[in-house]
């Protein structure tokens, strides 16, 4: 019985071919368009917007003059939070959380570690979509 | 000892200091996070500022900077992570919050009494303790 229901199987087995894929041509670049990002068009999460650097720049100096251990007349936008506004390791993390609470996204931490200066955070800000 | 969001980070064995730092660094970080929602729980939002708060907790751990002992370090953030744990499942009550981390930076609450204005620095590092 069983061997005449795998013969009646075997006989009405259908041969799958698996389709050639059609590769995406997905660059990593940031300006390529991915296809859920055309689908879901209407959702301005996804395709995220990038601040304007000079925005950026000028948010950016007001957290950091904000900060009670900075002397204000010393920030520059060149300034080293180290070497030359005088803060130590801690304050830095703690200047990288302000610019964390300030643009409302998560700065994941081997990146804020390589923030040591104001340029270099308003770079990586400028570059995140997520930024607000 | 339940940790409902906080997870006990790892064995409680830093191998050197560097790594006792950087678990430092990541304690803070996520103190630092949790700030809106403690925030949030316990209606500080006329009281203090996140800033405010986030230079409170970098003062806090700037007070034991000087320990050199890798496994001390271990322990005292094992009790940080304790006490953010209580603090965000609301084991604590507004009263704490306010008495612990915003009022009294410079000594103890009961010091900013108006009675207390005129006494001597004598007395009140004799009230303090044994030794100045």
């Amino acid at each position: 019985m069983a061997a005449v229901r795998g013969a009646l199987l075997k006989h009405l087995r259908v041969n799958a071919t698996a389709l050639p894929r059609n590769p995406n041509p997905i660059n990593n670049g940031i300006f390529a368009l991915t296809f859920n990002a055309i689908c879901r068009g209407f959702s301005d999460e996804v395709k995220g917007s990038f601040l304007d650097k000079s925005e950026v720049t000028d948010r950016v100096i007001s957290v950091v003059k904000n900060f009670q251990k900075v002397d204000p007349s010393k920030v520059a936008p060149d300034a080293h939070f180290q070497n030359d506004l005088g803060l130590d390791s801690l304050d830095t993390v703690e200047v990288v959380m302000a610019l964390e609470e300030e643009f409302g996204f998560e700065i994941p931490d081997n990146e804020a570690d390589k923030i040591s200066t104001i340029n270099l955070a308003v770079e990586f800000i400028a570059s995140h979509p997520q930024a607000k | 000892m339940a940790f409902t969001l906080r997870s006990v980070k790892v064995p409680p064995n830093s191998a050197s200091l560097e790594e006792a730092r950087s678990r430092v660094f990541d304690f803070f970080k996520a103190a630092c996070r949790s700030i809106p929602a403690i925030m949030d729980i316990y209606n500080l939002d006329d009281v203090v500022t996140k800033s405010q708060l986030r230079s409170t907790i970098a003062s806090e751990i700037r007070k034991n900077s000087h320990v050199t002992n890798p496994k001390v370090i271990d322990l005292l953030l094992f009790k940080g992570m304790e006490e953010l744990g209580n603090i965000v499942e609301h084991a604590k009550q507004r009263h704490h919050i306010i008495g612990q981390y915003v009022l009294g930076r410079q000594g103890l609450v009961q010091d900013l009494d108006t009675k207390d204005e005129g006494m001597s620095d004598f007395l009140k590092n004799f009230y303090k303790s044994n030794y100045f």
